[in-house]
């Protein structure tokens, strides 16, 4: 005999899909209750997009090749996207725009820096993720240019940290920045 | 340190062929082969563990993960070691890196039986024949020291590199030969839950030889013939085909037999025959072997091969092609992935004799080669030869097994010697063939 006499088939992928349908069932049925119960506040679009939310999060975690820098890309453009969709279902008060992003750029880029400082050598891993994060950060600059945003200090100093971030990891390891940028970009 | 350094900085981009494999795959589409090593022993993991860390240092194109770029994906080197487990699942299935230490190969076992699954990005089935026999030739010398050490002194590896010879060797003034006609598709029920059947034939080679000179013709016409009638008599009559597709079998081509390479990337191409059952009348194995060996000569020549390869690589090189970015080539390429594999009834890869030098070939019984069905095309075969014995090998996804119980009974009808060795997801066959 070659073979073993039971082969398995993947029963994970099918606990997932059972995970995912629930979510998808849950989802109508708040949206249900929603309508029947409250019909002016639509709270339930808002828990739906918390579902979605913990959905992306929950895909990009189960990717074990993806690496810490990723996780907090993926978590700052997320995090942004709910925020605005919040700030927009609750008439659009522009508190996401004015000071939540801004806070998100400001703790992805600390978190960029701290793991620069500690892990330089490694840098190349982190390089391609620091420049979509710097490229996301300059959102904020493109609204103040647009005159959208009223509270602009805060959106200054996150633009800022972000660049001076961007300066010190080139300082730090320019050679690897180009190297990730040659990797990941060639044709 | 120096090398440390050397390491995490090495990096290359897929060669032509390999290009299309990760755009293209997914579960649905593994594109693994897998093979296999039956040794006279049950096997002991620890010692295959460090077989495969030893062959890993002597073939460090194997010690790679896989990345995304913007535009393309890419080999980098791994830092970390690759695992050996007991086999569990399905062979050729597709491999998950985060499962496997992000390896594009993974070692498996069971009983006296050593298997290597390889993500076709990573190589082709010669290449990973040499990386493989590494792997067995060291498991052997750490198994048995004193009986092999004048062997492990005299043994050398082969001298390699990993250039992308596709691009040294494409005319870049050929023109396309592919045929627009789509193939005849197996019919038949599907076995579910992602299920693959694996049935061996192992053949006895001498016999099989002798058999196949009687028809002047080489073993792997022979093996095309017999297959071709057997899907003539299984499927395309049993299930009352009307249309007049051809049954369409492609056949991996080493280039490195028409080409100077020591590359240990991909380096293949393919012929496809075409057999118009209907229009040509080949009903008989006697008329279907003829065409076989006539088609065989006209598609085999070195121009024919050329012009083949030429014309997939300037499809890969095209500026347009290159400068769409990764996610929008993947939706791309697996939708038109499904069509194409519609040009295609059955891939039949022989990587032929499995060089085992010295006294190494004394523990080992034989080897075996198996390539992932797909949902279009559902039975892929396979062979390689090992001393005196050829085994063919089928992988289906069908429940019907009609045509490796035809193939088996054409072959001894023959007078030729065959055993069956399978999986058992089919157990019917081996029941009945014994």
């Amino acid at each position: 005999m070659i073979y073993p006499k039971k082969l398995s088939s993947k029963k994970g992928d099918l606990i997932f899909k059972i995970f995912l349908i629930s979510s998808f069932v849950l989802g109508i049925l708040l949206f249900i209750i929603n309508k029947l119960t409250t019909p002016d506040i639509p709270w339930a679009t808002l828990t739906n997009a918390g579902i979605i939310y913990i959905w992306i999060t929950v895909f990009y975690s189960i990717k074990k090749n993806t690496n810490i820098a990723g996780h907090v890309l993926i978590q700052a453009i997320a995090i942004s996207l709910l925020t605005i969709f919040i700030d927009y279902k609750l008439g659009f008060e522009k508190w996401s725009i004015n000071i939540a992003i801004p806070i998100i750029i400001i703790i992805a880029n600390i978190t960029m820096l701290i793991l620069t400082i500690v892990s330089y050598k490694k840098y190349i891993k982190y390089a391609i993720y620091q420049l979509i994060i710097v490229l996301f950060s300059m959102i904020p600059v493109i609204l103040i240019g647009e005159n959208i945003l009223e509270n602009k200090v805060l959106s200054i100093v996150a633009s800022s940290i972000s660049i001076s971030n961007l300066i010190l990891t080139l300082i730090l390891s320019a050679k690897d920045v180009k190297e990730a940028v040659i990797r990941k970009f060639h044709i | 340190m120096k090398k440390k350094k050397e390491n995490k900085l090495y990096w290359r981009r897929l060669d032509n062929s390999a290009k299309i494999f990760p755009i293209a795959g997914g579960k649905k589409y593994s594109t693994v082969f897998r093979l296999s090593a039956v040794l006279k022993e049950k096997i002991h993991p620890k010692i295959l563990e460090n077989a495969v860390n030893m062959a890993l240092e002597q073939y460090p194109s194997f010690k790679v993960r896989m990345k995304a770029g913007f535009f393309w994906y890419y080999l980098e080197y791994n830092p970390k070691k690759s695992i050996v487990e007991k086999e569990k699942d399905y062979p050729c299935k597709y491999i998950e890196p985060g499962k496997n230490n992000n390896y594009l190969f993974k070692i498996t076992y069971f009983e006296n039986k050593i298997n290597i699954d390889i993500f076709h990005s990573l190589t082709d089935g010669n290449s990973g024949n040499m990386f493989f026999r590494e792997i067995i030739y060291n498991y052997l010398e750490l198994l048995h020291k004193d009986e092999l050490k004048e062997e492990r002194t005299a043994r050398k590896i082969v001298e390699n590199d990993t250039e992308d010879s596709y691009m040294k060797n494409y005319d870049k003034k050929a023109k396309g030969n592919n045929s627009a006609k789509k193939a005849y598709r197996l019919k038949g029920k599907k076995i579910g839950l992602g299920g693959i059947s694996v049935i061996h034939e192992i053949i006895d080679l001498k016999q099989l030889q002798e058999e196949s000179k009687k028809y002047e013709a080489t073993i792997t016409q022979y093996m095309v013939a017999v297959l071709i009638y057997s899907i003539y008599k299984e499927n395309y009559l049993k299930y009352n085909y009307k249309g007049n597709k051809p049954i369409k079998v492609c056949i991996p081509v080493n280039l490195k037999k028409y080409f100077p390479s020591k590359t240990m990337s991909n380096f293949f191409s393919y012929i496809t025959l075409e057999a118009e059952m209907k229009r040509d009348n080949l009903d008989t194995f006697d008329k279907i072997i003829e065409f076989v060996k006539t088609d065989f000569k006209k598609r085999l020549q070195e121009e024919e091969i050329i012009k083949t390869m030429s014309a997939n690589v300037k499809l890969g090189n095209n500026f347009m092609i290159k400068i769409v970015p990764l996610i929008i080539k993947k939706i791309l390429v697996r939708l038109s992935y499904i069509e194409i594999r519609k040009y295609t009834t059955i891939t039949y890869s022989n990587i032929g004799r499995i060089g085992i030098i010295g006294k190494y070939k004394d523990y080992i019984d034989y080897f075996l080669m198996l390539i992932a069905p797909e949902p279009v095309e559902k039975i892929k075969c396979s062979s390689c030869t090992f001393e005196n014995k050829m085994v063919f090998t089928f992988t289906s996804i069908l429940k019907d097994n009609s045509i490796e119980k035809r193939f088996y009974k054409f072959l001894t009808e023959k007078g030729i010697l065959v055993k069956i060795e399978s999986n058992g997801v089919l157990d019917d066959i081996s029941e009945e063939i014994k």
